[in-house]
């Protein structure tokens, strides 16, 4: 896809042809009948990714526009329903009869990526189709070079996984088994891939059970109105809230730690934002080129960050392509990190611009709408180990595929949500770590909130987690990880500060301790490796030095923010009287003092030689969070080796979001 | 005096006392405010009240929002939790999922004990139950001793796979007891010995932080009755539509955590039965929301996934209520794009409705009622009057202008919008389940029920509507009629076809020991204890069960198969009989039957029901104005028939038979609506 794309809907004939009882009436029954489709498939499911929320449900007109979604479907899938249900349109064009189910995960026909498997079912009444109900869902895995499909080292989708364009299932009821095979046989689970499948089809028919109940009810006509009638009505929802709002242009970049194929320095994606009074319009101008990795975005993802990112700001406008339509973004031509195209690999958005995107589009918003500020969340991270599980003679495949949840933002009016689901999907469970021990030979020795996380602010951002484990009997096994943000670090707003970087420790504290970083494929792990690695916290929100005392006592009581940062982050002194009572007092006159001397300096360590900042941290003079926080300075925080070209961009961004938003201290 | 039995169901506003006649097999009701400083006071307030003296009471039965709403409110004794280390933040981070998935500004509420109060030892044992690392007993000793120097008297001890092998976590209670003699200690292993950390720390926690209260609370009430004269046991309704006496109260307080909500289901199955229907969708609408329940089968449907607020589960069976924001005090409102809405925001008490002239001027479901004269403007008996020209207006000026609509037809819009909602919830609950609403009848209750029953019934295809004599009051009855009951489960994970059966048997046998002894514990008699075997299975790969009757023969495992195929074929539409199948969980329900009412029915019958004490014109959609005779429910005898338009008016409530429906009241005093084909 190139260029300019403006989801259209059907146009709007101007005012309801329905009473307002009719069409309140069935605007609400579209969504029963979507999450009634959602509601079994939690029940039915194979994949545990699935079950554990990683899918979405949609009914789309006879067009293929979406005229609702899923109330409890994942940010990730919104505003890529439709493209799926126009490709098997554009495929199948009149050969679409009733019986049919369809399969598609293309996501260069508007898909996410490969592991996203939809299922399109036509609805059709007095001989014609009038509807498609879908349930899209991530199935764990979808073959390919490495266990659950996800080759960070992939540049190209040949050898991703695979890539199913539009397919028929079942053929006017009768199921093509023999498609159905070769589609489950190219996966490392092809019983539970098949088990999903069933589950997913039946799933559909469960809605087109629900809107065929309305046809009897209602008659055709008046439901095919209302499907039209619930997308108009969104887009006349968001451009009417629109009229509250000012007129202007807004600009912002976000950045991807590297593309290992260049330099080191930052990935920029740009994100431009106008609002005219006609609509919101996006132009993401200025986006790097394509990287040498699988984090690239195709135009669907591309197009979901840009909805969800706006959406969380209309919290309660439903989803379907009404908004789809009071929304325009210009992605620009293919071939960059936001327009990969075929056949660039782009498994990895979700990790890479996906994330960038909604961050960046939170920033712009929080702009717009002070009261509703954010800074930014946690980057979306997975962590797979796969191997033999030498537990049992079979040693059966093993795949553990692990993701964690992590801080939000700091905002306007309280601290940010601490140890929650990423904002690709906040309905995303963690699983329970019993179940993951029972299945893996993976024991986990600590799944925590990670002490100093949150980046500090006025609010703090809300903490990150710790999780570690030990390989315990395992042959062949590999782990490879999927995230960013060990050096475009979660970034504070309004002067709040970074949280902490992203990244895997292999042996940590030990001799063969080794630093892998945010993004790596296949590492060789023998039985008694340790691993660790923390999901970072939310930024900051507004200057850490305004943040009252008795917060930052209780952060200290909780634990949430070490004694040694409360000085040095918020320059608060507190004693401990006796910790067993957890009491601790707070030194306020110390505090004071020591809060004028941090805000009388804190503008030259910004500008301290980057080189001698670097050396500091090798000699452990400084730590890890003095050198992001205090100095604004990016490592490879393993070895210490300064990263001079990202550092400068850092710390262009800190001055940017946090600094220059100091008040001047006074002599 | 003749001996009565006594019901008491604790609500948010009113506590409301259901009082049972041995001799006349009659009910009575009596309300007094609640009293939410001490609920205690209301319970017996009411009892003196209904003139009730205790030393006749053959069995005094509770339903009770202490538990609910000490959770809700964190208003808790000083607590702890010992856990594994590295695992203090379980209950913290949760499944990390939010329950608003889009407003970023609306979070899950904190855990019930706060990080501070989370302490580690020293302790590892593996999914097969091997320890990995033995607990560190003086590191166990360290946290006790820290506990007792911070006055902690209740401890939730959580230990990672503590299913498998409960050893340690059963050490660290002695240590415990031993440093800390008076605290209560809630072990993870035995509240709930199943697998996945975050539910079985989180349930164990909300039992530790109730132990306190909720087991001083059902003493001091145990003991008052006693002063009184009341021999019995006090039993106490649990979640799980139940009761247990004190005594099971102390180990599980936990149970208590949705006593209230599980009454009025327990209410709406006997109802149903009553009347003959082993298929019901309960509606119980009140001023802020909708309870819907389902009996299916003669059996109200259980969960074990609920919560009292999101992200904190508790997994305990519990019956399977749905609450929606809708009932008479929701607001209707027209929203920003031109579309008609209903609730789920409620003007609730205060400012209240625009008709009760207090501080109100939005439209609610009751305004439109008034305007209709659906509802008149007298409510129970007089003592609340609703000013009608404030619903008009409100609904003329919120509806009916922006949506250029006359008075009437604007304020009946506003009800179907509310109506088709429930409806909609209904279907949420019985459609996903598979089954057909035209099997069902509804039965409509609480102070709202009455109003809207036939025509959310008609929204669904239902032909009957049952309306309680009591509406107001039918959770109270529902604590008459629950047994004594307790749910045991015991993990067992095999492929089905390759299991165990001796140790399956073993495995149920060791339930059933466990479920007598407690059973005798209760003073059950041994010929009042019923047991039942259950078995939760999934096809090999998938991730929920389902759970299933076992028997105890020796063909029991592949009749329960056969039952799981088709109760998968009948909840989902579809089944795989050629996928093995897998052995989840194995459950054990004991029931300890208590002796319950026999009601007596109107022997005689009469199908005139008099003279109706006004008519007036009330509003009926497409049908328009429409002349209609208003009845007294006290007045109108058993066998009465009636064809509507009628309305029949009572204290606690106001039942509407709209157009084109008959009604009787049957023996039992209850007022069945019949929906013709339309």
């Amino acid at each position: 896809m190139s260029g300019t794309m403006a989801v259209t809907s059907a146009p709007n004939a101007g005012g309801s042809s329905l009473d307002p009882v009719t069409f309140e009436v069935l605007k609400n029954a579209f969504a029963t009948s979507v999450d009634l489709m959602s509601e079994q498939i939690l029940r039915t499911c194979y994949s545990f990714v699935i079950y554990s929320r990683d899918f979405s449900s949609a009914l789309c007109d006879a067009q293929g526009n979406t005229v609702m979604q899923g109330s409890g479907d994942i940010a990730v899938h919104v505003g890529t329903l439709h493209f799926q249900c126009k490709a098997v349109l554009e495929e199948f064009g009149t050969d679409i009869n009733p019986g049919d189910v369809f399969a598609i995960n293309d996501p260069y026909r508007g898909g996410t990526h490969f592991n996203d498997v939809s299922f399109i079912r036509p609805i059709f009444s007095g001989g014609e189709v009038i509807a498609f109900a879908q349930n899209k869902g991530h199935w764990a895995d979808i073959g390919g070079n490495v266990p659950g499909s996800f080759d960070v080292n992939a540049k190209e989708h040949f050898g991703e996984g695979l890539r199913i364009t539009p397919v028929r299932i079942w053929s006017r009821g009768v199921f093509l088994h023999d498609v159905a095979q070769l589609l489950v046989s190219n996966t490392r689970a092809p019983k539970q891939a098949m088990g999903d499948l069933h589950a997913q089809s039946e799933a559909t028919a469960v809605c087109e059970r629900e809107i065929l109940r309305l046809v009897d009810r209602y008659s055709k006509a008046t439901v095919q109105n209302a499907m039209q009638e619930t997308q108009d009505y969104v887009e006349r929802t968001v451009r009417r809230r629109l009229e509250s709002l000012p007129h202007g242009v807004w600009e912002t970049t976000d950045y991807m730690d590297n593309d290992p194929g260049k330099e080191e320095g930052l990935v920029p994606i740009k994100i431009k934002l106008t609002l005219d009074g006609t609509g919101i319009h996006y132009d993401l101008a200025g986006s790097a080129p394509v990287v040498s990795t699988f984090l690239n975005s195709g135009y669907g993802t591309t197009f979901s960050a840009i909805y969800a990112g706006t959406k969380t700001f209309f919290p309660d406008v439903p989803l379907n392509s009404g908004f789809y339509a009071a929304v325009q973004a210009d992605i620009g031509p293919e071939g960059t990190v936001v327009n990969a195209g075929w056949p660039y690999a782009v498994t990895g958005f979700c990790s890479g611009p996906y994330e960038k995107l909604m961050n960046g589009i939170f920033e712009i918003w929080s702009k717009i709408m002070p009261e509703r500020a954010m800074a930014c969340a946690f980057n979306l991270e997975y962590l797979l180990v796969g191997g033999k599980d030498a537990r049992s003679d079979e040693s059966p495949y093993f795949m553990w595929y692990d993701w964690m949840a992590g801080g939000w933002g700091g905002r306007a009016s309280k601290d940010g949500s601490g140890a929650t689901a990423p904002v690709f999907g906040a309905g995303l469970a963690v699983q329970p770590v019993e179940g993951q021990e029972r299945l893996s030979p993976v024991l986990t020795s600590m799944h925590q909130i990670g002490m100093d996380s949150g980046g500090p602010g006025r609010f703090r951002g809300g903490v990150g987690i710790e999780k570690g484990g030990m390989l315990t009997d395992a042959k062949n096994s590999v782990m490879s990880y999927c995230c960013d943000r060990a050096r475009s670090i979660t970034w504070g707003i309004e002067g709040g500060l970074p949280s902490i970087p992203h990244g895997v420790w292999l042996n940590k504290g030990t001799e063969g301790e080794r630093f892998l970083g945010s993004n790596f494929s296949s590492v060789p792990i023998q039985s008694g490796d340790s691993f660790v690695r923390p999901s970072a916290g939310g930024g900051g929100y507004g200057d850490p030095l305004e943040r009252t005392y008795q917060e930052v006592l209780d952060d200290v009581i909780d634990g949430y923010v070490s004694i040694g940062r409360a000085a040095k982050d918020y320059g608060v002194i507190v004693n401990e009287i006796d910790a067993d009572l957890d009491d601790f007092v707070v030194d306020e006159a110390a505090s004071a003092a020591l809060r004028r001397d941090i805000a009388s300096k804190r503008l030259g360590w910004l500008a301290e030689d980057a080189e001698q900042v670097s050396a500091k941290y090798v000699s452990g003079e400084i730590d890890m969070l003095d050198v992001i926080r205090r100095h604004g300075v990016i490592l490879d925080w393993g070895t210490g080796e300064l990263y001079a070209e990202t550092t400068r961009e850092h710390r262009t961004l800190m001055e940017r979001r946090s600094s220059s938003h100091w008040a001047v201290p006074t002599a | 005096m003749s001996k009565v039995r006594v019901a008491v169901d604790v609500g948010g506003t009113f506590t409301d006392v259901c009082i049972f006649d041995e001799e006349s097999h009659l009910i009575r009701v009596t309300k007094v405010p609640s009293t939410p400083h001490d609920p205690l006071v209301a319970v017996m307030n009411g009892v003196a009240r209904a003139k009730i003296d205790l030393a006749d009471v053959t069995l005094f039965s509770h339903g009770t929002t202490v538990a609910t709403n000490a959770l809700i409110t964190r208003n808790f004794p000083p607590a702890a939790m010992v856990t594994t280390r590295g695992f203090r933040d379980v209950i913290e981070i949760r499944d990390g999922t939010k329950d608003d998935l889009w407003d970023a500004y609306k979070d899950v509420s904190g855990p019930y004990i706060r990080r501070r109060d989370r302490f580690e030892v020293s302790e590892r044992v593996d999914y097969a139950g091997n320890t990995v690392t033995p607990l560190d007993e003086e590191d166990a000793r360290r946290v006790a001793r820290l506990l007792r120097k911070r006055n902690v008297n209740t401890v939730a001890v959580c230990f990672m796979n503590s299913y498998a092998n409960p050893q340690h976590e059963i050490r660290m209670r002695e240590i415990l007891e031993e440093e800390l003699p008076n605290a209560t200690v809630s072990t993870s292993a035995e509240i709930l010995p199943e697998i996945f950390e975050h539910d079985r720390f989180n349930t164990t926690v909300a039992n530790a932080v109730l132990a306190p209260l909720v087991s001083g609370y059902v003493h001091r009430l145990s003991d008052q009755l006693k002063a009184g004269g009341y021999t019995g046991d006090l039993l106490v309704l649990h979640s799980g539509g139940g009761s247990m006496t004190p005594r099971m109260v102390e180990r599980y307080p936990v149970r208590l955590a949705a006593s209230g909500i599980a009454a009025g289901a327990i209410a709406a199955k006997h109802i149903a039965q009553q009347c003959g229907f082993e298929n019901a969708v309960g509606l119980d609408m009140g001023g802020t929301s909708t309870d819907i329940a389902l009996v299916a089968g003669g059996e109200l449907r259980i969960t074990k996934e609920w919560q009292v607020e999101y992200g904190h589960p508790i997994i305990f069976p519990s019956i399977d209520v749905l609450t929606i924001g809708a009932g008479g005090g929701s607001l209707a409102y027209v929203d920003i794009a031109g579309s008609l809405r209903n609730g789920p925001q409620s003007a609730g008490a205060d400012p209240g409705p625009a008709c009760y002239d207090t501080n109100g001027d939005q439209p609610t479901n009751t305004d439109a009622n008034v305007v209709l004269n659906r509802l008149g403007t007298s409510l129970a008996g007089g003592a609340k009057m609703l000013n009608k020209s404030l619903a008009t207006e409100a609904i003329q000026r919120v509806i009916g202008d922006p949506l250029n609509m006359e008075l009437a037809e604007a304020a009946h819009a506003v009800l179907q919008v509310a109506n088709a909602n429930m409806a909609d919830a209904v279907r949420l609950v019985s459609i996903r389940r598979g089954h057909d609403p035209r099997d069902f009848a509804l039965v409509a209750f609480g102070g709202a029920g009455a109003l809207h029953g036939a025509e959310v019934a008609r929204e669904l295809n239902i032909p009957t509507v049952i309306i309680p004599p009591n509406p107001g009051v039918a959770s109270a009855l529902g604590c008459l009629l629950v047994d004594i009951r307790h749910d045991l489960s015991s993990m067992f994970t095999s492929v089905a076809s390759e299991a165990d059966t001796e140790a399956l048997e073993g495995l149920y046998v060791s339930l059933e020991m466990e479920a007598m002894a407690r059973l005798r514990q209760e003073r059950v008699a041994e010929e009042n204890a019923v047991l039942q075997r259950l078995i939760s299975m999934r096809y090999l790969g998938q991730w929920r069960s389902l759970s299933v009757s076992i028997g105890s023969g020796a063909n029991s495992l592949a009749e329960a198969i056969e039952t799981f195929h088709e109760q998968h074929e009948r909840e989902f539409a579809f089944s795989q009989k050629d996928q093995p199948v897998e052995i989840y969980q194995l459950h054990l329900t004991a029931i300890g039957k208590t002796p319950k009412p026999s009601f007596k029915p109107a022997v005689e019958l009469n199908a005139d029901p008099g003279a109706p004490r006004e008519t007036r014109p009330v509003y009926f959609g497409e049908l328009g104005w429409l002349d209609t005779p208003v009845y007294e429910r006290e007045s109108v005898p058993a066998g009465a028939m009636f064809s509507g338009p009628a309305i029949i008016d009572q204290f606690d409530s106001t039942t509407v038979v709209p157009p084109n429906t008959t009604a009787v009241i049957d023996e039992w005093m209850n007022i069945l609506i019949h929906l013709k084909e339309a």
